[in-house]
Order: structure tokens, then C-alpha cells, then sequence
């Protein structure tokens, strides 16, 4: 039976790991690692799972260990945050090239130096071109929902590829929400068995992994990882409308919150959005056209989705929590991109927030909303990029 | 060159570069690798298979025979120069090569 829990966001990932019982789950046993490893390590030592656990020396060996344990034939999950992301690096190419439906979660939080620990999404960011699916999460329930879907579409034979499943540090992973979590057997039947391909403890059937791969093949090997982060757009979206059916919560690649009719929008990713929605009710209240685009999906990047959703819409306020030094930033990049190609463009310019765990307060969000006010009074976005709350403007 | 390992599209590659098959090298020609080629001179070989067991790649070909006694043992039958890198190995290794008066195995150079 589905029950109503106050639980951290970090315990509603483990509570998930806990119900989909992976066979594998190599983890780094102390920080940056997270309260995710602890919690799940826990379940093992009281044999509430059948997982078989590898405490390693570092997260290049934890990512290392995962993608052999997947190889072998098992279904493998992990946990990271911040810097452990930053050493899995190379290995978390290797995972996608090598086609291992891993899944990982991820406790956003920013990178040194200065050392920080708090909310901000360079980690993620920094590896969005490693060919992981990347989906977020605003609060704890959709962690929980979202990491109970990441097999199903990891292991998808269309996809393939692993799945990171991303919520801020701190804000969501240390709080308590409360939430509703599933029945375990729900879960079990919702989540399936995993099939593995060419397994390497197949001594019957030998098979090569991660063979040398020259200018004869490379090109085409990378060009059938392209086609899966397609197709992985489409079953994003099937395993979400079953999502739906069997435990009534809907997701899409993105959430369009009150985007009818609205003129002027805010783009965000993960816990801002709950704040974002307070302000926009606000105003939508008063009169005001307002709404809010939140993404989920972010690799794969929902282009067409994303203009068709914003037609209509005259202007749009993209908020990045990470830098991309002598860029704009990444999610910035993406929604310039995505509507470039739309026949009314809307104003499209850049706000970086919440670096190293800043806060943004609703005052400040409405304040966004005056000046994009403003903005489109005038025909023209002043500063197309620009910091929010930062002492010396 | 084996008809399978003709160049495919993206399309029809096993899920992440797999190779989803064992014992396939011998379908790989590295023959091409060699600067220099080994010559094996049978009237002076005295068959003791030490090229045989030294060469990494397995390309010393060898046949049944027998001794002067009439007992059934294993021959030098060629040098497989498909398979063949020409690291010098069996040269080297050679007892008559080492005793210096004949050359049961001689290292040539590559001529293309």
C-alpha cells in the first residue's frame, strides 16, 4: 500500500534503491559520496536487500566497478555528489559508450575551489556530454518517482544508456518533505527484471568489451549512441505515461506550470521551481500572465518539445546554476537554441544563481518577473547575462 | 579477407562496440605489421620446436612426422606470413641459430 512518509531526499533515493533491489551497487563509502550509500548500506546490513555491495577506494573506481559488475550481467545502481562526479569522469564515458544501463543518483552540488558543499549543478553539468540520460528533480517525490523509472529506461534495448537522476544538495537531499512512496511489490513489478547483453561471466557465449575501436568504426559506434539519446526521448515518455497509470503521478520531459496564455515565462532546473510555482500562483492571482517551464529531461534535450511549448510566450528568463566560464550558461545555451528556429521568437536572456548554495528568495523571483516585465515593455532584454543576488552587482 | 569482417553501417553494430564472439583473431591479418620476414631453412632445422613455443603469435605451422626411430612426433611444416609480426623472436631463440655455424631461421628484410 502507498503511505505518506516525512523523509529526507537523500532517504527517498535510498528508499527506492531499497524496492528496486539491484544486484550490484559499488559506492565510495565516505564524502562527497552521500547519505544515499549510508541509508542503502544500511538495508544491506539488515538484510533487507539481496545487493551485493563494493565499498572501493574512490569514485573512478566506484564508476570502474559499476561498469564491470553491469558487464558481468547485473543491474547496478550507485550514488555520487560534487567532486566524487568529478573523478568518475572518464568512467562515466566509458558506462555510456559501452551501452551499461547504469543508474546513479546525484546530489548536485558545487565543485571546488573555494571548498563548498551546498546546492549548484556543475557537477552534473560538467558531465553532460559523457552520454548519460540526465533527469531532475525538484523535491523529494520526484526523486523517488524518477529513480523508480530510471531503469526502465536505461535498460529500454532502444536506449541502452545510463541514467543519472539529479536533485539539489542540501535543499532537497537534507530536508524532510513529506512524500508518498509505493507498495514494494508495485515497485518490483513496475521496475521489472533486467536482461542482460552479451554478459561477460558467459563463458558459453564469449564475448569482447571495450575493444580497440579505430578511425574504421569509431564515427559509427558514436552515431548509434546518438540514435539512442533520440529514442530515448520517446521512452522517457512511455515509461512515464505507465509511470502515470499504474501510480497516478504525471511526468513528461519537461513541466509546463501555467504556461497557457502566459506571456512571460521562467526556465529552471530542480528545487528553484517550487519557490518559482509559489510566485507564479501569486501573480497569477493579481492577473498576471506568468508561468514557468521546469526541466526534467535535460539530456536528452526536448528542442521541438520545448519551442512548441513556448509559443505564444513573449519573453523568457532561462535561470543557470552553473558556470560556464566564458560561456553563457548551459541551460541558457539550450533554450536559445531550441527557439532559434521559431517563427515569432520570444526575448530570451540569462540570470546565473545559487552558486555554491546562495539562496534565491520568492522576493527575488518576483522581482525577475518585474524586470522581465520591464524588459519586454522596452522590446529588448538589457542584459542578456547577468548574476542574481551577488554582493558588487 | 573473411566476408564478415567487412566494414558495416552504425546501424548493425552489436550494443557498444561489443565483439560478440571469441576466437576471432586468427581472422585478423597481421602480417602487414612486418619490416622484416623470417626464412626457415628445413635442411637445417633439427625440429626442436623452440620457434614454436616462443612465437606470440602462433605462427609457426607444424606437422605430424617422425624421428629416425620410427616414434611420431610434431615437425616444422611453415611460417604462417598471415599471422606472422616479424619480431624475430623464433630467430633469436633458435639452438642453431646460437651455436653459430648454421641458420635453421633467417631474418630477412621486408621487401613490399
Amino acid at each position: 500500500m502507498s503511505k505518506i512518509v516525512a523523509i529526507t531526499g537523500a532517504g527517498a533515493m535510498s528508499e527506492a534503491m531499497r524496492q528496486i533491489n539491484p544486484d550490484v551497487v559499488p559506492a565510495f563509502p565516505i564524502t562527497p559520496s552521500t547519505q544515499v550509500v549510508e541509508d542503502f548500506s544500511q538495508f544491506i546490513a539488515d538484510g533487507q536487500v539481496d545487493t551485493e555491495m563494493i565499498t572501493v577506494e574512490s569514485e573512478h573506481s566506484a564508476m570502474s566497478a559499476c561498469i564491470g559488475a553491469a558487464a558481468a550481467g547485473g543491474r547496478v545502481m550507485t550514488a555520487t555528489s560534487s567532486a566524487g562526479m568529478a573523478l568518475m569522469w572518464e568512467m562515466l564515458y566509458i558506462a555510456a559508450s559501452m551501452r551499461q544501463p547504469i543508474v546513479l543518483t546525484l546530489i548536485n552540488r558545487a565543485l571546488s575551489a573555494p571548498i563548498n558543499i551546498h546546492a549548484d549543478h556543475s557537477d552534473s553539468m560538467g558531465a553532460r556530454d559523457a552520454g548519460w540520460i540526465q533527469l531532475y528533480s525538484e523535491n523529494n517525490q520526484e526523486a523517488y518517482d524518477n529513480l523508480i523509472m530510471a531503469p526502465r529506461i536505461a535498460e529500454h534495448m532502444d536506449v541502452r544508456l545510463p541514467v543519472m537522476v539529479c536533485m539539489d544538495g542540501f535543499i532537497i537531499s537534507h530536508c524532510v518533505q513529506t512524500m508518498q512512496t509505493e507498495d514494494d511489490d508495485r515497485v518490483k513489478a513496475f521496475v521489472g527484471e533486467f536482461t542482460t547483453t552479451y554478459p561477460v561471466l558467459d563463458t558459453e557465449n564469449p564475448a569482447t568489451w571495450g575493444a580497440l575501436d579505430l578511425q574504421d568504426y569509431y564515427i559509427e559506434h558514436k552515431r548509434s549512441q546518438h540514435m539512442a539519446m533520440q529514442n530515448a526521448k520517446r521512452v522517457i515518455r512511455e515509461v512515464s505515461d505507465d509511470f502515470y497509470k499504474v501510480f497516478g503521478r504525471k511526468y513528461d520531459l519537461f513541466e509546463s506550470y501555467r504556461l497557457d496564455d502566459a506571456e512571460r515565462v521562467i526556465i529552471a532546473i530542480n528545487s528553484i521551481a517550487g519557490e518559482i510555482k509559489e510566485v507564479v500562483d501569486d501573480r497569477r492571482a493579481k492577473g498576471d500572465k506568468v508561468g514557468l517551464l521546469k526541466i526534467r529531461s535535460f539530456r536528452p534535450f526536448p528542442y521541438e518539445e520545448i519551442a512548441q511549448a513556448l509559443e505564444g510566450v513573449k519573453i523568457v528568463t532561462v535561470l543557470d546554476r552553473s558556470e560556464s566560464m566564458g560561456a553563457y550558461g548551459p541551460l541558457f545555451t539550450e533554450i536559445r537554441t531550441a527557439l532559434f528556429d521559431a517563427a515569432d521568437k520570444p526575448l530570451v536572456y540569462n540570470r546565473m544563481y545559487g552558486l555554491g548554495g546562495r539562496d534565491l528568495f520568492m522576493e527575488d523571483i518576483d522581482q525577475l518577473f518585474e524586470e522581465n516585465k520591464a524588459y519586454l515593455k522596452a522590446g529588448k532584454a538589457e542584459k542578456v547575462f547577468d548574476y542574481l543576488n551577488v554582493r558588487g552587482g | 579477407m573473411n566476408d564478415k569482417f567487412s566494414l558495416k553501417d552504425w546501424q548493425e553494430l552489436p550494443l557498444g562496440g561489443v565483439v560478440p564472439e571469441g576466437g576471432n583473431s586468427q581472422y585478423y591479418e597481421t602480417g602487414t605489421w612486418r619490416t622484416i620476414r623470417p626464412v626457415w631453412n628445413e635442411e637445417n632445422c633439427i625440429n626442436c620446436l623452440t620457434c614454436w613455443v616462443f612465437c606470440p603469435e602462433d605462427a609457426i605451422v607444424l606437422k605430424d612426422g617422425m624421428t629416425k626411430k620410427g616414434r611420431p612426433r610434431k615437425e616444422v611444416a611453415e611460417i604462417n606470413y598471415f599471422h606472422c609480426k616479424g619480431c624475430g623472436l623464433c630467430a633469436r631463440e633458435c639452438p642453431v641459430n646460437k651455436k653459430g655455424k648454421k641458420t635453421a631461421i633467417e631474418m630477412i628484410a621486408e621487401v613490399s
